[in-house]
């Protein structure tokens, strides 16, 4: 299934006038946001325009205070994160959120957890109840591990690897989720251009070969421009432009929130 | 060098998820297992049913306490009052004639109901306002015993056991018994082993470190901290009701007082949290160490003709004993199972170390 393909008008999320607010700041306010299926959706602004605030009210973690939140159709305003994930969304984060007492392995078998079903008798009975489970999503987990090129380091702590390699396990672990919609948070901070290059790259295969949504949170306007299909400008928590890449980056608005105007004496 | 990992080549994901990874450490199993099996006829029966079963039993007891506080990362000060629920539920369930097969199994099914029920209310709050939760269940608990007679025959009062059996076949050799708290030890070891290879366990060290990662991992916390909670209970219950039948020979409220909880959670802690081969050094330390202390005292003192009076003898090895509990936590804060972790390590790649990473 190719992205032309899948990349028809079906919305895999929608935001319809979102507003959080934390006591009397407003985070976040009067979002309208359409994601449609296998595209890649860019989300910009300055730092605190409210774009984590923006995935942490789509995953659950702040539900909005107006507005609806509607993924492959269903109302999900206020629903419990876990219950999000189990809904086909994952996410990765800003600052990294892998285990780092486990495995990169264990880290991405973790990502399995909403196809998998554990409990006590199953552990206590792990040969005949568990392992066929275990087995069966790890097949699944080394296909991801083969698509980003982890296999040398699977079994090596989280704790002992690079960043950048840290920020490859952790799309694994979302990715294996097989989730619909894919939220990047910053995936490419504090990377090289060789990095950036690479996680560019994943990002593009996963949406050809898995046919994932992808939101993607990014201060690197060259990724922006380079994968996104459209995406969307905040600034102090309000839309202030959306549409395609080329045009957004120009709009005198964007300019203006990202690098400031000069100010003739 | 003994721990050699080089020429280990899982050809499928079924051994490469075995439970023990190094040769050595398989035939390091075996071998303790069958220095486990022979030991009544190695040791002396008064070692064996003083030292040796107790501190089997123990054991169990710290790694079902290790389970929810090492793993699922929820400090728990009222483990021993769990513990009660199940010994006192069995030894009941068994004085009404019940086998004690099955009386086993209520004393651990009673507790985890307990824990959980009470683990449903408690889990609303987080880390030390949890452990205090915790502890006042052990108080209540406590009270509960002592002043209700219908269930420990009244206060200071103490309930006998009836005598053991399994499959109809009544257990009353020192053998006998022994095998019984191996048997459960051992159980109970294949079950945490087993946790480091599943979902399970994987869900339950995401909600400790994370949980607000875990939770855009689709895994729901408190549901899981509940299920640690019922599955420690359980193992208490079971372990509490063993402890009686085959060590106590009769229950008492002073057997699983708040002096109790405190000195399990003090083996998890020494041992290591989430290490099991540390929940069996952290309960053997913490049992046999002021027996040893003692001796050790008492030699050194008649070695350099020093007349120790009894009062004296009786309070330096304690003062010992904590140095020593110190000393330990100073040189590996994670445990003692972490300082075998780190001799094992060491050794696997001894004496090629420059090959590190």
């Amino acid at each position: 299934m190719s992205a032309e393909h899948q990349s028809g008008k079906t919305p895999v999320l929608e935001c319809r006038n979102v507003e959080r607010r934390f006591g009397g700041l407003v985070a976040v306010t009067g979002v309208d946001m359409t994601i449609n299926r296998g595209e890649i959706f860019g989300l910009v602004g300055p730092n605190g325009s409210g774009k984590t605030t923006l995935t942490n009210a789509i995953t659950g973690f702040y539900p909005p205070n107006t507005g609806q939140i509607i993924l492959d159709g269903k109302d999900i305003t206020g629903t419990k994160p876990h219950k999000v994930a189990a809904m086909g969304v994952a996410r990765t984060f800003q600052n990294l959120a892998l285990f780092n007492g486990m495995s990169v392995l264990d880290n991405i078998l973790l990502g399995r957890h909403v196809h998998m079903n554990p409990g006590v008798i199953r552990t206590a009975l792990y040969w005949w109840l568990a392992r066929p489970e275990e087995i069966a999503n790890r097949e699944v987990v080394e296909e991801i591990i083969d698509f980003l090129q982890l296999e040398s380091i699977r079994n090596e702590l989280v704790d002992g690897i690079p960043i950048g390699l840290k920020k490859r396990v952790e799309l694994a672990r979302a990715l294996v989720a097989e989730p619909h919609l894919l939220i990047l948070d910053e995936p490419m901070a504090g990377m090289n251009q060789e990095e950036k290059e690479y996680m560019a790259r994943f990002i593009l295969d996963a949406r050809a070969e898995r046919g994932v949504s992808v939101l993607l949170i990014e201060h690197h306007m060259d990724v922006i421009i380079g994968i996104c299909d459209r995406m969307l400008a905040l600034n102090y928590g309000e839309m202030i432009a959306t549409g395609v890449p080329s045009e957004v980056i120009n709009d005198p608005r964007v300019v203006e929130a990202y690098i400031g105007v000069g100010h003739d004496a | 060098m003994f721990y050699r990992l080089s020429g280990v080549r899982h050809s499928s994901y079924v051994s490469d998820r075995r439970m023990f990874q190094v040769p050595a450490d398989r035939n390091a199993v075996i071998i303790l297992l069958m220095i486990g099996l022979a030991a009544p006829f190695l040791i002396p029966s008064l070692y064996l049913n003083s030292y040796v079963l107790p501190w089997l039993i123990w054991t169990a007891a710290v790694l079902g306490l290790n389970l929810v506080t090492g793993w699922a990362g929820q400090l728990h000060l009222g483990y021993a009052a769990v513990m009660a629920v199940g010994a006192y539920s069995a030894v009941h369930a068994a004085r009404f004639g019940i086998p004690w097969e099955f009386a086993l199994l209520i004393g651990g099914l009673s507790s985890s109901v307990i824990g959980s029920l009470f683990a449903f209310t408690a889990l609303r709050v987080k880390g030390l306002y949890l452990a205090l939760t915790t502890l006042a269940m052990q108080f209540v608990m406590d009270w509960v015993l002592t002043h209700s007679p219908t269930i420990t025959g009244g206060s200071h009062a103490s309930l006998q056991s009836p005598p053991f059996a399994l499959l109809g076949q009544e257990i009353t050799s020192d053998a006998g018994l022994y095998y019984v708290a191996l048997g459960w030890c051992i159980l109970v070891t294949i079950f945490m082993l087993n946790l480091k290879r599943t979902g399970l366990g994987r869900a339950w060290v995401a909600v400790r470190e994370k949980d607000f990662a875990a939770a855009i991992l689709g895994v729901n916390s408190f549901y899981y901290k509940l299920v640690a909670f019922a599955a420690s209970s359980f193992i208490a219950g079971v372990t509490g009701a063993i402890l009686v039948a085959t060590f106590y020979f009769l229950a008492a409220p002073e057997q699983f007082a708040v002096n109790v909880s405190i000195q399990v959670l003090a083996m998890v802690i020494i041992g290591g949290l989430g290490s099991i081969i540390g929940s069996y050094m952290g309960a053997a330390l913490i049992l046999l160490m002021p027996g040893v202390v003692n001796q050790v005292f008492s030699a050194f003192a008649g070695l350099i003709g020093l007349e120790l009076s009894i009062e004296t003898l009786a309070h330096i090895p304690n003062a010992a004993y904590g140095a020593l509990i110190v000393i330990f936590l100073m040189v590996e804060p994670l445990g003692l199972g972490k300082l075998y972790a780190n001799i094992r390590d060491y050794l696997m790649i001894w004496p090629f170390d420059q090959l590190k990473k």
